[in-house]
């Protein structure tokens, strides 16, 4: 008998009410270049299994590294005692599952190179030369570059009968510049997030001639303007910028755990609360947000999530009015819903599952227009690209961000690079202030993969997208 | 496999001018509950072994989770392959050789044996406190047992075993948001009671609330808020770094560019704090002042910037802040008025260069006027520069354990900068 049929046995004839098991793989290559010094290449990786089990409205996790029937068996037990503790305490507020059917599925991530085929001294060779090209610049005091590359492969099983065969890729190359001056310090990066996809990306991305557009704007930058006093400016914001501005303030707020006081302890909670469904304007008509686990490319397009459930689409805002959240088969019933929208993520074999945010984006503009007739069409701001500093209060309302790289419009043009910018703004001030977005031809993702959730800590990923867009009378101005 | 068996296979097959292998391993039990359930329960032990290896200055690593012989021959293999295929290293440095490592008692057998059925009575007993008050909680309760061993082949050889207890309660009461938490290495030192009481007084005290704009104002930082601010400072204070240029500890070292109230040690001689003998890399924790009387005295230095620049190898293992002893009551006397602040959250840098950070306050803050608490506001952002805020220190209280690593007292710090504030 194989290890998923074993524990899922088991743990009937324990007694489990619904039971699941995991057997995941992780493997992570790692390359970091700090200026020529190779500081780290590692390949890492994380093999068990997960059991979860339901019992009496309460869950029981255990986990093990050791694969034999005895440890299978033994982990069972465990996960099983220990949703039976758990039930102790919910004796009077007893968690309960949303319906689901069973699935034989395999998927896997459409890649055409696979990165880890790819040979190593290629690799280096060429973030070495990314770092040769940006320190070529005089005042760059600093190259780093770093690529992740990522796989799982999980078989899972569930006593619904559902049999999952899952492998996924996703890759993220990030490449920085730092300028100094006798009395600063800029960087400026290339990120445009992980996607899940493979070397053929890398290839697309020319980086040498990037390395040296990085370079050049970290030399502007340090020398570039402050802007000065707070002031309602319109902002233009790209989408390798607005990429973590919707992740914060939309994709945390609207994880249904968090709406239900989950993560009231550590990740926080959420302003989005259900009487707010169908009725709240959260952001102006234009404002139209789509979850999507089916979405190519996305980091959270997994086939299914860790409850079992398939990817879906579905919105979250649309015209401007919330109206659903990202959802997991023991938060959905909560609210009234009768399916999980399978949000329901879990890193490593070793973590239990939470509700994470889906791949979530802004539909583009339906009329055409460009970043350039966007500009010309704006009087007096700030175009905002790539991600800098960021905070969000724990109620996802207040935020203060930042960005990479800035430049003043005045009259319809780019009048001057600027640096230490900061935006300040609340839902749902900000998303209703959005009186432009350019069309589809511009749209572009941004994967997210370091998601920092959950007690313990888990670090998920997924995919954000927009075309750039504008947000008027928001208080922008320098630091301090 | 133990420690002692995989390090004899890396001995006996590897074939590396130099090797360095670390073995970790975390047994755990968390329970992790919410609106007065358990949604999360969590049991299993984790191991990770990782080697890193060199050929003449070429560097490559490998790590696995698992210790059977197929996994080390893995392990050995994708390790030195790596290396082989790696250019030589500019800033390589051999792994560090035998060293005299400092005896530290991180383990208490308290922790040690707590049992799953503890924890989860520490659950119902913090739930049915919380039921009764009318409210709901959330938390994590939590128990480690970690074992970190690092061997080379120059000689280093060293295992300590760590523990850790940790029980946090956030406690919501209709608009009342507050929190409380206990972490360290001793279980013997938890007390439930003190605990439960400490967070309803403390959503007692925030029942009434009032608006309150940002501005400049003395602040009371509890300890809690405070490291936190401060370890983001701290994780900038790389003596590389700041040669380089990067941070606005530059040219710093040996002038008062801090507030002569303000010292930062790293020290095994507070036993309440958890102080790792060693870092990952083999250096050697010993008593060392990095901030005294405001004077920047030292900053971290790595293992290759050290031999670069002629100076000892060094880390920021703990935090150790010593206090003036002042309670809350006597520091709200020492000024017209001010605010507490519990928590801070989502604390992230704004200028790296210039040491500024952003971040809001959370789960409680209250004002105070004419040394008495008047009532609680809303949250409030701040843009900050922890360094510059050191020279505004009024006076601080008497050390606390914040987290298993850091003791340190609250602060009185006039003219804290807040600059935005949130709508509850």
């Amino acid at each position: 008998m194989n290890y998923l049929d074993l524990a899922m046995n088991a743990a009937e004839t324990l007694g489990a009410e619904y039971a699941d098991i995991r057997i995941q793989k992780t493997i992570d290559q790692v390359i970091y270049l700090q200026n020529l010094s190779l500081k780290h290449t590692s390949n890492d990786v994380q093999q068990g299994y997960g059991i979860r089990v339901f019992k009496n409205g309460a869950w029981g996790f255990a986990h093990s590294n050791v694969f034999s029937d005895e440890a299978v068996l033994a982990t069972v037990k465990k996960a099983y005692e220990t949703a039976i503790l758990s039930a102790e305490v919910n004796k009077d507020k007893k968690l309960s599952l949303a319906p689901e059917r069973s699935y034989l599925a395999t998927y896997k991530t459409p890649i055409k190179i696979d990165p880890f085929n790819v040979p190593l001294t290629e690799k280096i060779d060429l973030l070495l030369e990314v770092n040769r090209v940006m320190l070529a610049y005089e005042g760059i005091k600093q190259a780093r570059s770093l690529l992740i590359m990522h796989k799982d492969e999980k078989l899972f099983a569930n006593t619904l009968g559902t049999r999952l065969d899952l492998s996924t890729h996703f890759i993220n190359p990030m490449i920085t510049a730092v300028a100094v001056t006798e009395d600063d310090s800029q960087s400026r990066t290339f990120d445009e997030g992980g996607r899940a996809i493979g070397w053929e990306w890398i290839l697309e991305l020319d980086l040498i001639n990037i390395a040296k557009q990085i370079a050049e704007e970290a030399l502007i930058k340090v020398k570039a303007d402050t802007l000065g006093e707070e002031q309602r400016r319109a902002l233009i914001l790209d989408p390798n910028h607005l990429g973590l501005t919707m992740h914060e303030s939309v994709g945390h707020a609207t994880e249904l755990d968090r709406v239900l006081g989950w993560e009231a302890d550590y990740a926080g909670v959420s302003f989005a609360t259900p009487e707010k469904l169908n009725n709240y304007q959260y952001g102006s008509e234009l404002i139209n947000f789509v979850g999507d686990n089916t979405l190519e490319g996305g980091l959270a397009t997994l086939g299914f999530d860790d409850d079992g459930v398939p990817g879906q689409k579905w919105y979250i805002i649309k015209d401007g009015i919330l109206k659903e959240y990202g959802s997991t088969r023991d938060t959905a019933l909560e609210i009234g819903l009768n399916s999980s929208r399978g949000c329901n993520r879990a890193t490593y074999y070793f973590n239990q599952p939470i509700n994470r945010i889906p791949n979530l984006y802004l539909l583009p503009g339906t009329k055409p227009l460009t970043p350039g007739e966007l500009i010309a069409d704006t009087e007096d701001g700030v175009y905002i690209q790539g991600r800098g500093s960021y905070s969000i209060d724990h109620h996802r309302i207040n935020f203060q961000f930042g960005g990479d790289f800035f430049w003043e419009i005045k009259n319809g043009k780019l009048l001057r690079p600027l640096k230490k910018v900061i935006y300040k703004s609340y839902n749902p001030e900000f998303w209703n202030s959005c009186d432009a977005i350019c069309d589809e031809r511009f749209w572009r993702p941004f994967g997210v993969v370091n998601c920092g959730k959950g007690q313990p800590s888990q670090t998920a990923r997924m995919t954000h997208g927009s075309a750039p867009a504008r947000f008027r009378n928001i208080r922008v101005g320098g630091s301090q | 496999m133990n420690s002692e068996k995989i390090v004899k296979y890396i001995q006996t097959n590897c074939k590396a001018d130099d090797w360095s292998l670390n073995i970790s391993e975390d047994d755990s039990h968390e329970t992790r509950f919410a609106q007065n359930s358990i949604t999360q329960h969590i049991s299993g032990a984790t191991k990770e072994i990782s080697l890193s290896v060199s050929f003449d200055g070429r560097k490559g690593s490998c790590s696995v989770n698992q210790d059977n012989e197929e996994s080390l021959a893995y392990l050995l293999k994708t390790a030195e392959d790596i290396a082989k295929l790696a250019p030589v290293d500019p800033e390589f440095v051999p792994s560090e050789g035998k060293k005299d490592i400092p005896e530290v008692d991180n383990c208490d057998p308290e922790t040690k044996a707590l049992q799953p059925k503890q924890l989860v009575d520490i659950v119902q007993t913090s739930i049915n406190e919380a039921k009764k008050f009318g409210a709901t909680v959330s938390g994590l309760t939590e128990k480690h047992i970690r074992s970190d061993g690092l061997f080379t082949k120059n000689g280093f050889a060293g295992e300590f075993e760590y523990s850790d207890f940790g029980h946090s309660m956030t406690l919501r009461k209709e608009e009342v948001e507050t929190k409380v938490s206990y972490e360290a290495k001793k279980f013997a030192d938890f007390n439930l009671k003190d605990l439960c009481d400490k967070l309803q007084h403390q959503a007692t005290t925030l029942a009434v609330k009032q608006n309150f704009e940002p501005q400049k104002i003395a602040v009371i930082l509890r300890p809690v808020a405070l490291q936190e601010l401060l370890w983001f400072m701290g994780w900038m204070m790389d003596r590389r770094q700041s040669d380089e240029g990067f941070t606005p500890f530059t040219d710093k070292i040996g002038k008062p560019f801090f507030g002569d109230k303000f010292s930062w040690y790293s020290t095994m001689q507070q036993p309440q704090l958890l102080s790792l003998p060693y870092s990952s890399d083999g250096i050697i924790s010993e008593e060392i002042p990095w901030i005294e009387k405001g004077i920047l005295k030292n900053l971290p230095v790595s293992r290759y910037w050290a031999k670069k620049i002629n100076s000892k190898p060094s880390s920021a293992y703990n935090m150790y802040i010593p206090g003036e002893g002042y309670t809350e009551e006597e520091m709200m006397k020492m000024v017209p008025r001010g605010l507490i602040v519990n928590t801070f959250w989502y604390i992230r840098s704004v200028d790296t260069k210039a040491g500024e950070f952003t971040g809001t306050t959370r789960d409680g803050v209250w004002y105070f006027e004419d040394g008495k608490i008047k009532y609680a506001v809303n949250n409030l952002r701040f843009n900050e520069i922890p360094h510059d805020a050191t020279r505004r220190i009024i006076s601080t209280g008497k050390s606390e354990l914040a987290s298993p690593s850091s003791l340190l007292p609250a602060m009185l710090i006039d003219n804290f900068n807040f600059v935005d504030r949130t709508t509850f």
